[in-house]
């Protein structure tokens, strides 16, 4: 009986101890509030989005890894200001925009998706476009290379893209840079962008280009010359 | 007799054609999607542009072929009941 009532007390005092130390703890986790996983979005202002997974993987070389730290996006060729951005210059130093838009690839499938980024326009105007330049080329970080001309950047307010419903480009898609090559056919929309060239040669042809691909990519003609 | 001899020999050519155009008509289709794979495999002759050039082309054939085969094996079968 004395076992019994001993063991009694030491659970009434143990007991109310665990549940306060249990109780302490949780209080103390939710004044602090952790960062959760980012998650796409799928719908934007009324319009069904795309998943991030539902690209096929169509690059040259397969995924690009791009170490952010030591990541430098070129602006070379007919500009007054030739420069080097890191990726949080590029990010800071430019007015961000986000647009739905879908890109149709040469094998059969699309996807809608909400885009956000800067204006390639804003780049080429901060270093000051020479009169002589007509193309816009683009690198990447695999050696794959297409080209747009001057007007087209211009006039269409070209996206290069950062984020993709919401979240930051995922490796597989692009990171850290994917233009966003509105009414042109995917091959245009160049992933791990690591320099923009500006030219007057338009006769250039990137990677597909000068494997039969048309140059001038508009959705509505043949990608085939 | 010599009919259904005729209708044999196309029955065979066409049985053929059929076999040769569904595994171009597959591989231009591995050639469009795993570009890389089939380019190295055929030592870089079936690029992807390639590809999608002989598997646009092949979709016509392949369909006429197919409607033949079918066709030859009704026409042959009707042709030997009917002997």
């Amino acid at each position: 009986m004395k076992k019994v009532i001993a063991n009694i007390i030491v659970l009434s005092v143990v007991l109310p101890l665990i549940l306060t130390t249990i109780n302490s703890c949780g209080v103390s986790e939710m004044n602090e509030p952790s960062e959760l996983e980012p998650v796409e979005i799928r719908e934007y202002e009324g319009t069904k989005l795309s998943s991030v997974d539902d690209f096929r993987e169509n690059s040259i070389e397969g995924p690009q890894y791009v170490d952010v730290e030591s990541y430098q996006l070129k602006l070379t060729g007919l500009i007054e200001n030739p420069r080097n951005y890191t990726y949080e210059e590029v990010i800071n130093e430019h007015q961000h925009y986000k647009k739905v838009i879908t890109l149709d690839c040469v094998e059969g499938w699309s996807v809608t998706i909400l885009w956000e980024g800067v204006l390639v326009r804003d780049m080429l105007d901060k270093s000051g476009l020479l009169p002589d330049a007509m193309v816009v080329i683009f690198h990447a970080q695999d050696g794959y290379t297409t080209s747009l001309p001057v007007d087209y950047i211009i006039d269409n307010d070209i996206i290069m893209a950062y984020k993709m419903n919401d979240i930051t480009l995922p490796t597989e898609r692009g990171f850290p840079f994917q233009l966003v090559a509105e009414s042109k056919w995917g091959y245009k929309w160049i992933r791990w962008i690591t320099e923009i060239e500006l030219s007057d040669d338009i006769n250039y042809r990137g990677y597909w280009e000068s494997r039969g691909y048309s140059n001038t990519a508009d959705l509505d003609g043949s990608f085939l010359e | 007799m010599k009919n259904i001899a005729g209708l044999d020999f196309i029955k065979i050519v066409v049985h053929w054609l059929l076999i040769i155009v569904t595994v171009l008509y597959l591989v231009t289709g591995f050639g469009i999607t795993e570009f890389r794979i089939v380019e190295t495999f055929t030592f870089g002759l079936l690029t992807k542009s390639l590809a999608f050039r002989l598997h646009d082309n092949l979709l016509i054939p392949f369909v006429i072929l197919l409607i033949l085969h079918i066709l030859a094996n009704i026409l042959l079968r009707r042709c030997k009941v009917a002997t």
